[in-house]
């Protein structure tokens, strides 16, 4: 969706994107299990030829957004902020990046975990 | 649900009637240009009407017609930047539907809602690009696909063929009800083998707690049929329905 602007020089740019974007998303968010209340841990599954990832589980504020989440998950992944990351939830649909964390785990939490999907390519749509 | 057809008209007949004025910062000529009016289905998103005359050219709906219009009177080197809108102040959020924004943002304004255009300072931390009309196809497909999520599995939507995915969306696009409708109706089906929804897809909007606030919601307590106070209580557990919200 909003994530999928094409980026010309990619190559250029590409270390000084991921030098410049510390102010963004979930650097503080993986802050350590201090008080785990307030907290959703994150499932990843990998779709299509995406990468997967190291550890796949992620603990986030529950007021963090998609967004912030896509942020986080394509410099874990090495992709440029202007490369596409298509994320899923429930293997359906790809909430909006203003949605809360909170929100989808309230919907489609499964067992303490919220489960998201990520694609480079769209996987369901 | 999907029985009552005069309701449904009539939702889906809610049109605003909305005036652009561009932002006067950006304008590089020495007359402003004038305004620019249109009815907007509720239902609709700005970027639609914005790309509209790319299809129906000779309607005068549309996007393109706007930004055409406006585009003129700008800087020649700013004319590619992406159009955004505003309302006070409050950047407009393009993939809420227009009757949505109005209600959250204008509802004690007077009419025509006055809404100012740009093409300076996309505010990045507010409002998410939207460079195509594709882009709101897929976020309306999938709010869709995620209602249907909650109703009935995904198993409606995920069983239909790409034709009717598209047949809704140009229903949408083109204000076509029943073009819409006669794909809606397997999707707020309540009569399949299942019976009723799983769960009633909803979202609360407020400006002060954002951006909205979802939950699993039943449809039944105990065999009744909730209402809509249940709903809020439910909710809001915390808000006496006397006090309002």
């Amino acid at each position: 969706m909003a994530n999928s602007t094409q980026g010309a020089n990619k190559n250029e740019e590409n270390k000084s994107a991921e030098n410049k974007e510390p102010s963004s998303p979930i650097e503080n968010c993986e802050e350590k299990l201090t008080n785990t209340e307030n907290k959703i841990t994150i499932v990843f599954h990998a779709t299509g030829n995406t990468p997967i990832l190291k550890s796949r589980k992620l603990m986030v504020k529950k007021e963090r957004k998609m967004g912030d989440v896509i942020t986080f998950l394509k410099k874990l992944l090495n992709l440029h902020p202007s490369d596409s990351l298509f994320l899923y939830v429930n293997q359906a649909f790809a909430p909006s990046p203003d949605q809360t964390i909170k929100n989808l785990y309230e919907c489609y939490g499964v067992e303490g975990t919220l489960p998201i999907h990520y694609c480079k390519s769209q996987a369901w749509g | 649900m999907a029985n009552d057809r005069e309701v449904l008209r009539d939702i889906w007949d809610g049109k605003l009637p909305v005036c652009f004025n561009i932002n006067d910062e950006e304008i590089c000529d020495l007359q402003t240009p004038e305004s620019y009016y249109l009815m907007i289905p509720r239902l609709s998103y700005f970027p639609l009407v914005w790309d509209k005359i790319l299809i129906f050219h000779s309607r005068i709906f549309c996007i393109q017609k706007v930004k055409k219009h406006f585009v003129k009177h700008i800087h020649s080197d700013r004319q590619e930047m992406e159009m955004w809108l505003d309302y006070n102040g409050t950047p407009l959020k393009w993939h809420y539907p227009v009757g949505l924004l109005y209600d959250l943002y204008a509802y004690d304004t007077q009419l025509p809602w006055t809404v100012t255009v740009h093409f300076e300072k996309f505010p990045e931390n507010e409002i998410l690009h939207c460079n195509s009309r594709e882009v709101v196809e897929s976020h309306f497909m999938s709010t869709v696909k995620e209602a249907d999520a909650l109703k009935h599995r995904g198993q409606i939507i995920s069983t239909m063929q790409k034709k009717e995915h598209t047949q809704l969306w140009l229903g949408l696009q083109n204000d076509k009800f029943d073009q819409f409708w006669a794909v809606n109706k397997k999707l707020m089906d309540t009569s399949g083998s299942d019976g009723e929804f799983k769960h009633i897809p909803f979202r609360f909007y407020s400006t002060d707690e954002g951006p909205f606030i979802q939950k699993l919601v039943k449809p039944f307590t105990e065999g009744q049929p909730k209402s809509l106070l249940n709903l809020i209580e439910e909710v809001y557990p915390d808000i006496g329905c006397d006090k309002g919200i």
